[in-house]
């Protein structure tokens, strides 16, 4: 939406569609963030840009692209301000300025100090953006095609033509011709068991970019929150374990001092979701019949009424709403939960797609969860996401505006290859077996295999049961057999993608032989120089994947100049 | 801890491809800490793959899940089966989906047609002010927006809409009327005549009938009513001014 604004606001008789999964626009993954949007103010004497960037660098362990911070962490202020002024309702300081709070892993003088960095509107930042970037590109005429899949890339001649989609509610596919691509379609947290993202976010995108014979970049560098509340995986807040809760196994210990004898439960946020899924694996977790899943508790009950009152109301909220727990009487369940994918579709820092040859698609871009540039390496910072989204929108619509005079006239050329018979297909096909169990399994297994701890042993596995899960589904009979709003078909199609997914996230995984940011092997635990790269993975055909490199971008380091050694190989220790 | 609850669910149907409408029971067993949401996904995978809903972050941020659930607008991943039996007294649930828009199938409603009378009173700044002479930023003190925060917390699920007792025909709608008070409280908007018309027309505030239906069943628990009482009589800055 920031991008689409961008285009409109700048060349206002350009025709900008956009398209959306979800019922509507304003419903997008991005309005359920809560924390924050960190940027440097420059007339803050305290904090520096470089400050940010480092952090960044730190937080990504050495696998951010350094020319991509920098820009990030330097366009931050100005694009903040842009949504100020077009009346997104930033939460205030007394004076009327903006309120600002701190935030895990972002710091001033290089870890010296918390950095004041993170402004926001409540705990609600992320719908205080949508709701501003979809009020202005509706101001600006944006055409908006809701509950829309896109389902596949056109091309003419290399250059990307536009994309065929299937529109839900009337069941119709249509083809749609444009200059310039835009892909900004959130995440894939629903390939695991428990996540906090929302139902729609099955990584079609990853799977669009597959089957165009675009690779896919760090498919294994997925971020787990450590504490997802049971059953609906929503995040309750590091806030609890920071007012003095204590995270015990299914005989009531109090484990985190055996991981972490300082810090404790104040630990980063993966070491605390090792911790955890080291309780559950070795049968120390207590178990939820209803949601078939393993946790562990967070005990709040000894906190006095005053901290539950005024401290932590939103997360006890949040107990209180979808378990009938109250976290002052009660122990409250919790398991890690996916949060974050920091891989995506491989883009410049301009957020134009390349190749596996690192050559750029003309006319395809991608921006947010979905590429990756990347900002985030293999751990992102809190706060980073929504500073990203909003950055790489601006960069993108400017480089499309840039890129429309000259892009190629012959769209109508383009053509669909495989959609209509993979759809006809999910409708033709007569056996047993249903998507819902399916994906489950599916979900199920990724949770044990490549969540939080990653074995080869285990990773083989997984494969072996994805593609046994993949000839599965091929048997799946729909029963609603029009195409209008028919959600089955819709689900169909998502389980392909998931298992996708799955497939390219195993595989890169079982690949990295060494532990780096959020994956983590227990069979290679240290993080080595040798895979000091991008992982770029693609896939002619289901399983038939092809591994490639690229080269983390280090301009900052190259650059010389006086901070030069806050941007080499640093260890990430907090 | 591991109860289970036999539950009824009466859902209306809708199939559009045979123009018919009807009520389908479901019988099923819910344990503790199972919410609607789960429930219709149950009855997908175990009973009845056709059975079409929608919802999106299930955890009330965004408004996609929102159904009538014996005769009360809410949205369903918000409502456990337990609370739901104490609340209602009984196991049986009657479901339809929400009235303010056409069905498309089963309950899933056609959103966007309900939300044209959100855009209609143009959720956006129209003519952003100029913020005052060197600064950066608009000088919003916390009581300044705390006069009108509440109103910004609004999700468009439509449940005040839909509970609301005034005329479809006539009425914009409590959220609508909610997304243009925003904007005639922040001061930041200068385009305020275009939004007085629009509030004082005959689709605006005065067909409320401040039945308080909208400040009732808001999940966000946002006092509509209270806005739109502040419209109706031109309160849209702090008195103490």
């Amino acid at each position: 939406m920031r991008c689409a604004a961008e285009i409109l606001e700048k060349k206002p008789d350009t025709r900008v569609v956009a398209l959306t999964k979800v019922a509507h626009a304003q419903k997008s993954h991005t309005s359920t963030a809560q924390g924050g949007l960190s940027a440097v103010d420059p007339s803050d004497p305290e904090d520096l840009p470089v400050y940010h960037m480092f952090d960044t660098w730190k937080g990504s362990d050495c696998t951010a692209d350094q020319h991509v911070v920098k820009k990030i962490c330097e366009m931050a202020w100005e694009q903040l301000l842009w949504l100020e002024h077009r009346g997104m309702h930033f939460s205030r300081n007394p004076k009327g300025g903006f309120a600002k709070r701190t935030f895990g892993g972002h710091t001033v003088r290089f870890g010296e100090d918390s950095a004041f960095r993170a402004v926001f509107e409540a705990d609600r930042t992320g719908k205080g953006i949508m709701d501003t970037g979809w009020g202005e590109s509706l101001k600006r005429g944006v055409t908006i095609l809701n509950q829309t899949l896109a389902i596949e890339l056109l091309f003419v001649d290399n250059q990307c033509a536009g994309c065929l989609v299937f529109k839900q509610k009337e069941g119709e596919f249509v083809r749609i011709l444009a200059k310039a691509t835009v892909i900004t379609a959130g995440g894939c947290g629903q390939v695991f068991k428990v996540t906090t993202n929302c139902r729609q976010n099955t990584g079609d995108y990853l799977s669009l970019a597959l089957q165009a014979g675009l690779p896919v970049m760090n498919p294994e560098a997925v971020q787990f929150h450590p504490t997802g509340i049971v059953g609906p995986g929503i995040l309750a807040s590091e806030t609890l374990r920071s007012v003095g809760g204590i995270l015990r196994n299914r005989g009531l210990e109090p484990f985190m001092e055996k991981y972490a004898p300082k810090m404790k439960e104040l630990a980063p946020r993966d070491l605390v979701a090792r911790a955890i899924e080291s309780e559950i694996r070795e049968e120390r977790g207590a178990f939820n019949p209803d949601h078939q899943i393993e946790h562990v508790w967070i005990d709040l009950r000894h906190l006095p009424a005053s901290v539950h009152e005024n401290d932590i109301p939103e997360v006890s909220g949040f107990f209180k709403k979808y378990m009938n727990l109250d976290p002052i009487d009660s122990l409250c369940p919790v398991r890690p939960s996916v949060h974050y994918h920091m891989g995506g579709i491989p883009t410049s820092e301009f957020g134009e797609v390349e190749n596996s040859r690192q050559e750029i698609i003309p006319g395809l871009y991608a921006g947010g969860e979905s590429a990756a540039a990347s900002f985030h390496g293999f751990n992102r910072l809190g706060t980073n996401s929504l500073l990203e989204l909003l950055v790489m929108g601006k960069v993108i619509g400017e480089r499309v505006l840039e890129y429309l005079p000259q892009s190629p006239s012959q769209l109508k050329d383009a053509r669909e290859t495989l959609t209509t018979s993979k759809f006809s297909g999910y409708l033709d096909a007569r056996g047993k077996g249903s998507t819902g169990h399916i994906r489950e399994s599916l979900r199920s297994l990724m949770t044990r295999h490549a969540g939080v701890f990653r074995t080869d042993e285990g990773l083989r596995q997984a494969l072996a049961q994805i593609r046994e899960l993949k000839g599965a589904a091929e048997n799946v009979t729909l029963t609603t057999r029009s195409l209008k709003m028919n959600q089955e078909l819709v689900q169909r199609w998502e389980l392909d993608n998931l298992l996708d997914v799955a497939l390219v996230m195993c595989e890169s995984a079982l690949n990295r032989k060494e532990s780096r940011g959020a994956h983590f092997r227990t069979d290679y635990t240290e993080r080595k120089d040798e895979y000091n790269y991008h992982t770029l993975i693609s896939m002619k055909a289901f399983g038939a994947t092809e591994l490639g490199k690229r080269e983390v971008n280090m301009s900052l380091f190259e650059e010389g100049g006086q901070h030069q050694e806050k941007f080499g190989l640093i260890q990430r220790k907090y | 801890m591991n109860q289970k609850t036999d539950i009824t669910l009466q859902i209306q149907r809708y199939d559009p491809d045979h123009n018919r409408q009807w009520v389908q029971r479901y019988d099923l067993q819910a344990g503790p800490i199972q919410r609607f949401v789960d429930l219709f996904r149950k009855i997908n995978d175990e009973q009845d793959s056709t059975l079409a809903w929608n919802s999106s972050c299930e955890h009330g941020q965004c408004g996609t899940c929102a159904v009538i659930i014996n005769g009360v607008p809410l949205l369903a991943c918000e409502l456990l089966v337990e609370n739901a039996v104490t609340r209602f007294k009984t196991t049986t649930f009657t479901i339809k989906p929400l009235n303010i828009a056409p069905v498309v199938r089963d309950l899933v409603i056609d959103i966007e047609r309900a939300y044209q009378r959100v855009e209609k009173v143009k959720p956006y700044l129209i003519k952003p002010a100029e913020p005052s002479s060197g600064a950066e930023v608009g000088q919003i003190t916390p009581e300044e927006l705390g006069y009108y925060v509440n109103a910004t917390r609004c999700i468009n699920c439509f449940c005040c809409a839909s509970a609301c007792i005034s005329n479809r025909a006539n009425f914009l709608g409590p959220n609508a009327m909610l997304a243009t008070i925003v904007r005639l409280m922040d001061p930041r908007e200068e385009e305020k005549q275009s939004r007085f018309k629009m509030i004082y027309s005959a689709q605006g505030v005065a067909r409320c009938h401040s039945s308080m239906a909208c400040s009732f069943v808001c999940p966000k628990q946002i006092d509509v009513g209270h806005f739109i009482a502040l419209a109706k009589q031109g309160r849209f800055a702090r008195r103490t001014k």
